[in-house]
């Protein structure tokens, strides 16, 4: 009896045990899921990179979801429907392993910091930025039409759908319209839609006359003839560039030439205070009377950390000579030029005295 | 009721014990004591052959009995265990030790304003006594309550004396925060406190934040503990639905004291105490400070203009000169131990039908920070009287007076003297020729706070018909707090200024109770009770500041110059109506099955139109299994009952603002000015009031002879229709509607086991340990939140806030942190770009900078990087009582814990970031002790503090980050007494009836992994403040005396 008792109490007591661990289970509380919010986009939803140069596009809105989000394109089409596959094709591309410093020894050393991948000419990244890789040039990836009319058909659409565990989202008709390759930049000299050359601003319509690359500085150039400084404004353009590539290289060569009016070379050994070491973080320097080469790794500049040879994300050349002026004093004359190239080969730099030569002599 | 009872006891006693003197047998004198000795008065004195009572002891505990040998005396006291004692033949005299009883089942418990055996109540509640609060001298009653309560989280995280920490029951109520920064708090939701049968909002004081305005002496401080004879807390919406939309977050029951003796006895309690500086900033003095300094520059200066300015920083370079060649204690000039004392009378006397009381206090606590303290003042008079049984009056007078000084801070936060103790050790200290403005502030600003009140309190009942019982209770309170604080020319720019503050709160209450209780065919007992509630409070606080008055010697009247006086104005007002109507009806078979209902509408002028009328329904239910018969064959099982009980409270969240919207004066139109509606809030006038609906399971369990005592608990809290502020499309004209859409979940368990392994005459052990776990979760938010809101926090600290349904209610939302650098080659390099990790202003990282997570992949550090990492709110309370005597001496042990929460170590962070700026006037303190990065290759938790040239464009030691977020567990001892009573003989000599020495500490340690200096002294969202005001450890040496 007395035994049976304790039995009852205990299956009172372990029944109300259980009811209470049970009522928990009915609480019915709403799951410790990431937050993934409606409002999430991007600033601009229009992606329009160069081919031909490592484009990030950036501007992802999270609106404070939680991250990790993955990222997975889905439904590429044009704008009347038909799917695209070219732009997901694969190409090696460089990948950065370490940090480029500006200070390796070697063309090895740098190739050292990096390695070549497998990667689409295009692709979201695991943060949502899109990249279209320096990989891409203009037979791989078509570019907008060289007409300047952007048809809806001629636009790649895609939808970006992102997620995490409390759920997806879809982010609805992005545009991918890339620009035609342009290898280097300052490429103001080239048509954007055509890559052909581009008109004279001050005459577009005269097709004997062209727009041509200008040195980003140049001061105190004396004209050999005139004696007053060269210039280039809306009268004169005494300066210019030509970013080109020429044969015979090695396939990583940069070399920078300086050509009088009658395109003659100019020995580049009369721009006496250039430092020679320091102009590009090139390895293998050549000097001759007609130029100076370098063999270096492209794209140029590697990266826009801050190195001797750089500012910001252009490399930055500086040309200088010192000569004795007017009264005795010594007098620099100076030219710069800020630029970027992007595909690897042999590269020349030229700078043209279009109207007559510099004076290196003394006075 | 109770009392009516008694009274009709004592009768048939009496007679009784008449009749019996009659049949001569063997006559027996004696006494009955409690355990320290105390005579007890009242206990019944049953025949336990026949069960009548034979007499009851009288008030100096002696009785006489006449009665066969070999009968058994059954001897019963309300509040002690029940005792049998066989007489022997021939025996004349006895004594007899009852112990009281400490559980929690068979007291007597106040429902809806009136007296229940607890037996009867299926409500979630505790009780505490006297004796579980003495020996401690403090101003605020919850500091005392701390870990003894199940369920019941108090936070004692201010020393500021006067002022109180914070209170929770059953978890987070609120999505509501107050402040920004450091000083972000929860909005305050503390429970209900009903002092005497009236309440009172505890959280009145409070309602600027930690940015006190005013006195802010919380009523609650103005109360003695020495007063105080019981304390309820009531959990579960069934214990609380009776009080209401005020109950919402549970209730406190305070009884103070009433006349219980024939002969007017006096009691005086006193005490003097000490309390010691805390643990202050270690601190590098003089030229070890510069010499830090200088070496920190010279290793960590990039460029040469930060050596060249050295010679710019005389404090650096000119060491000869005496006004930068000194060793300045800084923070000892602000700190000190102080000396106080506590003192309290009371007389009491009277007989059933007239007993009174008097009670008055005096409480002097001088802050460890220079100029604060708190004084107290306080009477407390009471006669209760009852010509008959079917007529009872009662009277009461609480007159109080708190006197606050603050210094120059808020009471809480103490901003200046918090800066001025980090000022350089190189400086002068204050002397006749110079003085610091934070010092001056500090010690010279002069502060007048004074909280008055007075409450009179009238009660009347009748006995209309019999069991039909009419009460009727009046109470008026008024309460004045006033500031006034004057601050010379020397600590604010060379011009004096004057503050007053002005606050004026009263409340009418007014009560009107019917109860009628009948049993029918012995088995059947009825109870009901109806009462309205009708409550006029007004509340006002006004303000005026003058800036530039005329010099320290005139402090008064004042002109006023309209361009350099701030001004003042209204902060607040409130006028607030609230009528309520409430039923209450209980049923119980034979004692074992209860069923309890009640329902309250409470009707106020701050609901919406829409909402004019909350209803708080309640059902509860309960199973006294140890009335069963079949239980009688387990004779260790004293008590077990099953209780499970359902409720609602609906709480008004409207205010006017709220419902009418706000209306302004904007420009003029056609020469005539403009009033318009200010286009922040749209007014809601169907707003609707928050409802709290709780399920509570329980059971009692008292076993082995009373030796061990179980209650255990669980709940389940919804809160909904939670206040949360929500945006509007601007296209409505308005930014923001007040919204309802909030709401929480809180669930817990609550185990309160206490044991008594001996209670013999001599020896007595009680331990008891109880412990509380609950979890709070966020229901959901407004819908145009979507399930996330984030509360940015506009302050440098930029400690953000995050609520996510699904997850704790309150998280953190900061950058999570992994460590610091080793060397630069750890700092990951973007493939794409081959740049390194950096910030937004394309500071690199490098070695000695923290690791932040970057979270979005970018390789920038941005806002876009936060995360949710921890919650501050604790899921684990609860503490240990330990309680020891032998004859004379006892021996108590109070603990408390704390467990599961997150805090941030700002103080550290601050600490730390001392050293970002080598030229600046601040001290440097020693960073030996911590693991930090010094070198490369070191793997390390705290980055470089010394690299100051690029901290300003890293700030390693930003607050927004996981490296401050420690875990904020903590045990805390908070009080070790040692007490020894006097033997009653050898006082009958100074005819003193008793006579109670104690030797007290207080705060006594706190055991935790926390690095920072007290894990309790952070804010209620976890932020460990370097301006609030520490807690002191006490020491204290008392006396109890009674004749």
């Amino acid at each position: 009896m007395k035994l049976s008792n304790s039995i009852r109490l205990m299956s009172v007591l372990l029944g109300s045990c259980s009811l209470f661990a049970a009522c928990k289970e009915t609480f019915e509380l709403p799951a410790d899921r990431d937050f993934i919010s409606e409002n999430i986009t991007y600033e601009n939803k229009v992606i329009q990179p160069i081919i031909g140069r490592d484009n990030i596009h950036t501007g992802l809105l999270l609106d404070n979801s939680t991250l990790p989000l993955k990222f997975e394109i889905i439904n590429p089409r044009y704008g009347d429907g038909t799917p695209y596959t070219d732009v997901f094709q694969k190409a090696p591309t460089y990948e950065w392993i370490a940090e480029y410093d500006g200070k390796e020894k070697s063309l090895a050393e740098i190739e050292a910091k990096r390695h070549l991948v497998e990667k689409p000419y295009f692709e979201v990244d695991d943060y949502g930025r899109f990249i279209m890789y320096g990989s891409s040039t203009n037979e791989t990836v078509a570019p907008r039409p060289a007409d300047t009319v952007v048809k809806t058909q001629d636009v790649r659409f895609f939808d970006l759908k992102v997620s995490n565990s409390g759920g997806f989202q879809i982010i609805k008709d992005l545009q991918l319209i890339p620009w035609r390759q342009r290898d280097y930049s300052p490429d103001y000299d080239m048509n954007p839609y055509t890559g052909g050359v581009a008109p004279d601003p001050r005459n577009p319509k005269d097709p004997s006359k062209r727009e041509y690359l200008k040195p980003s500085w140049f001061s105190n150039i004396i004209g050999v003839n005139s004696n007053t400084n060269l210039k280039n404004d809306d009268k004169q353009t005494d300066l210019v560039v030509f970013i080109r590539r020429f044969e015979g290289g090695n396939g990583k060569s940069l070399r920078f030439r300086f050509l009088n009016p009658d395109s003659t070379s100019i020995n580049p050994a009369k721009f006496n205070e250039t430092k020679w070491d320091l102009l590009v973080h090139g390895f293998n320097k050549q000097m001759t009377s007609e130029y100076v080469q370098y063999d270096v790794a492209y794209p140029i500049p590697l990266t826009s950390i801050r190195t001797d040879y750089n500012s910001g994300s252009n490399a930055r050349v500086v040309f200088k000579y010192s000569r004795t002026g007017m009264g005795g004093t010594l007098t620099y004359g100076e030219m710069g030029l800020d630029f970027r190239i992007f595909k690897p080969g042999d590269w020349e730099i030229v700078f043209m005295f279009r109207r007559e030569s510099p004076k290196f002599e003394d006075e | 009721m109770k009392l009516q009872k008694n009274i009709i006891l004592y009768m048939v006693m009496a007679v009784l014990s008449i009749s019996f003197a009659m049949a001569q047998n063997q006559q027996i004198q004696g006494k009955v004591l409690d355990e320290s000795n105390k005579p007890v008065s009242g206990v019944t004195i049953l025949n336990a052959s026949n069960n009548r009572a034979l007499t009851a002891t009288k008030d100096n505990g002696e009785f006489t009995v006449t009665v066969p040998a070999n009968t058994t005396l059954i001897f019963r006291g309300i509040g002690f265990t029940e005792r049998r004692i066989k007489i022997n033949v021939n025996q004349t005299s006895l004594t007899v030790r009852l112990s009281a009883t400490d559980n929690q089942v068979e007291e007597v418990v106040v429902r809806g304003y009136v007296a229940r055996s607890k037996e009867k109540t299926t409500g979630s509640s505790y009780s505490l006594g006297e004796k579980d609060i003495k020996d401690n001298p403090a101003i605020n009653i919850e500091s005392l309550m701390q870990g003894k309560v199940p369920g019941l989280n108090i936070q004692v995280n201010t020393g500021a004396p006067g002022f109180r920490g914070s209170t929770q029951i059953r978890g987070l109520s609120t999505l509501s925060t107050q402040g920004t920064g450091n000083e972000s708090i929860l909005m305050p939701t503390s429970p209900l406190y009903v002092i005497d049968g009236v309440p009172m909002d505890a959280d009145r004081a409070s309602e600027f934040g930690l940015q006190q305005q005013g006195p802010g002496i919380s009523p609650l401080s103005l109360i003695p503990p020495e007063d105080v004879e019981s304390i309820e807390i009531l959990k579960d919406a069934q214990a609380t639905s009776l009080y209401g939309s005020r109950g919402a977050y549970g209730v406190i029951i305070i009884n103070t004291k009433r006349g219980n003796s024939e002969v007017p006895r006096i009691n005086y309690t006193h005490s003097s105490f000490m309390r010691s500086i805390p643990k202050l900033r270690e601190t590098l003095g003089g030229n070890m400070e510069r010499n830090l300094k200088l070496l920190q520059i010279y290793t960590n200066a990039r460029t040469q203009g930060e050596l060249d300015k050295i010679m710019q920083t005389p404090s650096l370079a000119d060491s000869l000169n005496s006004y930068f060649n000194n060793s300045t204690n800084w923070q000892g000039l602000f700190y000190q131990n102080t000396f106080n004392q506590n003192h309290n009378f009371s007389m009491d006397g009277g007989n059933q039908q007239l007993s009174y009381k008097a009670n008055l206090n005096f409480y002097d606590e001088t802050g460890v920070i220079k100029n604060t303290g708190f004084t107290r003042y306080s009477s407390n008079l009471r006669m209760d009287y009852r010509p008959s049984r079917r007529f009872e009056f009662v009277g009461q007078v609480f007159a109080q007076l708190g006197k606050m000084n603050k210094g120059d801070g808020t009471g809480i936060l103490q901003t200046g003297v918090a800066s001025g103790g980090q000022s350089s050790t190189l400086l002068p200290p204050p002397g006749f020729f110079t003085a610091s403005s934070d010092y001056v502030a500090a010690i010279r600003t002069r502060n007048d706070n004074k909280t008055k009140l007075i409450k009179p309190f009238i009660e009347a009942g009748v006995e209309i018909i019999d069991n039909l019982r009419f009460r009727t209770t009046l109470s008026y309170e008024l309460s004045s707090g006033t500031e006034e604080k004057f601050s010379p020319a020397a600590s604010s720019g060379q011009f004096s200024e004057v503050y007053a503050f002005n606050n004026r709160y009263s409340q009418f209450y007014s009560r009107n109770n019917l109860n009628y209780s009948k049993t029918l065919k012995e088995d059947h007992d009825l109870f009901f009770s109806i009462f309205n509630e009708i409550i006029h409070v007004t509340n006002q606080n006004s303000v005026i500041t003058q800036r530039r008055t005329p010099n320290d010697q005139f402090e008064g009247p004042l002109g006023y110059d309209g361009y350099f006086s701030s001004g003042g104005g209204i902060l607040s007002f409130k006028n607030e109506k609230a009528l309520s109507f409430a039923f209450a009806g209980n049923y119980s078979y034979k004692s074992r099955y209860v069923l309890d209902l009640t329902y309250r509408l409470d009707g106020s002028s701050l609901n919406g139109f829409e909402n004019l009328y909350t209803k708080n329904p309640s059902i509860g239910l309960k199973w006294n299994i140890h009335r069963e018969d079949w239980i009688k064959g387990l004779p260790w099982i004293n008590t077990a009952a099953l209780r499970g009980t359902w409720g609602v409270n609906v709480m008004p969240t409207a205010t006017l603002d709220r419902i009418y919207g706000k209306y302004n004066i904007y420009g003029n139109y056609n020469q005539q000015t403009g009033i318009g509606i200010d286009s922040y809030l749209i007014p809601n006038p169907d707003l609707k009031p928050t409802t709290s609906m709780q399920y509570n399971l329980g059971f009692d369990l008292i076993i082995l002879n009373n030796k061990i005592d179980i209650i255990y608990d669980t709940y389940y809290k919804r809160t909904e229709n939670l206040y949360q502020e929500s945006y509007l499309n601007n296209t409505t004209g308005f930014s923001t509607l007040s919204s309802n859409e909030g709401g929480l979940v809180n669930y817990g368990h609550e185990v309160s086991l206490r044991l008594r392994p001996l209670k013999g005459d001599k020896f007595f052990w009680m331990l008891s340990v109880n412990g509380a776990y609950n979890r709070d979760v966020l229901l959901q938010l407004p819908s145009i939140f979507n399930g996330q809101l984030i509360r940015w926090d506009g302050s440098a600290a930029k400690q953000h806030i995050l609520n996510r349904v699904g997850t704790h209610a309150f998280s953190n939302y900061v950058l999570v942190n992994r460590g610091v650098y080793a060397t630069d080659a750890d700092v990951p390099v973007d493939p794409r770009t081959g740049l390194r990790y950096r910030t937004p202003d394309g500071t690199f990282f490098q070695a000695g900078d923290p690791i932040w997570v970057d979270q979005n992949g970018d390789y920038i550090l941005d806002d876009r990087d936060y995360t949710r990492s921890g919650s501050a709110q604790p899921n684990f309370i609860g503490g240990i009582q330990n309680e020891m005597s032998y004859k004379g001496i006892s021996l108590t042990i109070a603990a408390s814990y704390t467990a599961g929460r997150t805090i941030f170590n700002n103080a550290l962070a601050e600490r730390m970031r001392l050293l970002a700026n080598p030229y600046g006037l601040q001290s440097v303190v020693p960073l030996d002790d911590l693991d930090m990065w010094r070198q490369d290759g070191d793997i390390a938790k705290y980055p470089n503090a010394y690299d100051f040239s690029r901290a300003g464009n890293i700030n390693p030691l930003r607050n927004d980050q996981t490296l401050w977020e420690e875990n904020g567990s903590y045990l805390k001892i908070n009080q070790v007494s040692l007490a020894y009573n006097f033997d009653r003989e050898f006082l009958k000599r100074y005819r003193l009836q008793r006579f109670r020495v104690y030797a007290t500490m207080d705060n006594v340690y706190t055991f935790s992994k926390y690095s920072g200096p007290n894990p309790e002294g952070v804010t209620s969202l976890g932020r460990d403040l370097s301006n609030g005001y520490p807690v002191p450890r006490g020491y204290a040496l008392g006396l109890n005396l009674s004749f």
